[in-house]
């Protein structure tokens, strides 16, 4: 396994097991969260975003390197599209009605809950549906252009979908 | 060890080791974290789409690594209402109320999937990493997910 790999599933392993503690993998936690009931999900998803976005800020200022692609830590944003909010109201009616959003099914499947093996076989189906739809009717498959992941220049991470 | 792990902690300890994850994902590979396109590279990857699994499959992998850690650990799951998962599964419970309850959650998880990767994100991408680099598009998607669904919860609430 390369570094990148045993980099980003320790990220993971360190990201489930903090759902998994948060009980953000519970879905009458996430229920009563977006009933209002209850103000820990929001307070706890606030404290990270604020701890990310100033610390994310002070890595480029001080112009830090990422330590296994060795580029200055750096990011791109995106301008508001229709596809966002289209996407994200098709989502949120996903969420609410299953009170589970992508991290947390991962994490449910890890902890065991068979209740989640409809809602993740549901997920993919649902990227699957997507890349149906965004290539058109024309053949899904196009056997040339498969080859390796175009890799980062000098870098040893694979290259992942953009979401 | 195991009775700590059961209690979630306060949400300022929580909070901001989740924030650190983010920071990291940035130290490390210089990338913003997200989950669905962990699961898009795995689908990617089983349809024929890309020949290699990106990072971020490797995150999800950690994830369910994580989770598996962590009930070890505590000595229990933190989904622990018997044998029910949600108020879903609780309002279709009795004859073949399970099986509508499972297709139900399959036609979630569909939107889930084809929504997040239609706006780029889910809670993760657009909502944790996507707001900590300030992105206008991941503020706009968050908003819009969060609204939508404590409107749609609210209307279930209301109808069942």
């Amino acid at each position: 396994m390369n570094r990148a790999r045993l980099a980003s599933v320790l990220l993971g392993i360190g990201f489930g097991f903090l759902l998994s503690w948060a009980h953000f993998v519970d879905p009458d936690q996430i229920r009563r969260m977006l009933l209002l009931q209850e103000p820990y999900m929001w307070e706890f998803f606030a404290a990270a975003v604020a701890v990310g976005f100033v610390g994310i800020r002070l890595m480029r200022r001080a112009r830090v390197r990422s330590l296994l692609t060795g580029e200055p830590v750096r990011w791109s944003v995106a301008k508001p599209e229709r596809r966002h909010v289209v996407g994200a109201t098709i989502f949120g009616v996903g969420w609410a009605v299953s009170d589970v959003c992508p991290g947390p099914v991962a994490a449910q499947i890890g902890q065991g809950i068979v209740w989640s093996l409809p809602l993740i076989t549901g997920v993919a189906i649902g990227v699957a549906l997507h890349f149906r739809r965004e290539e058109g009717p024309a053949p899904a498959r196009e056997p040339e252009s498969r080859g390796p992941a175009p890799l980062k220049a000098g870098t040893l991470l694979p290259a992942s979908s953009a979401d | 060890m195991s009775h700590t792990l059961l209690q979630r902690p306060a949400w300022y300890v929580i909070g901001p080791l989740m924030g650190l994850i983010v920071i990291a994902a940035f130290a490390l590979l210089n990338e913003r974290v997200g989950v669905i396109g962990g699961f898009s590279d795995v689908v990617e990857r089983l349809t024929g789409r890309r020949s290699v699994l990106g990072w971020k499959a490797w995150f999800v992998f950690g994830i369910v690594g994580g989770a598996l850690v962590f009930r070890l650990l505590a000595g229990g799951a933190t989904v622990r209402h018997g044998h029910h998962f949600s108020w879903l599964t609780r309002e279709l419970s009795g004859g073949s109320g399970g099986l509508v309850a499972g297709g139900v959650l399959l036609v979630a998880g569909v939107l889930i999937g084809f929504g997040s990767k239609t706006a780029s994100g889910c809670t993760s991408g657009n909502g944790l990493g996507g707001c900590s680099t300030g992105s206008p598009g991941s503020l706009v998607a968050t908003g819009t997910f969060m609204a939508v669904a404590i409107a749609v919860s609210f209307l279930i609430r209301a109808v069942t």
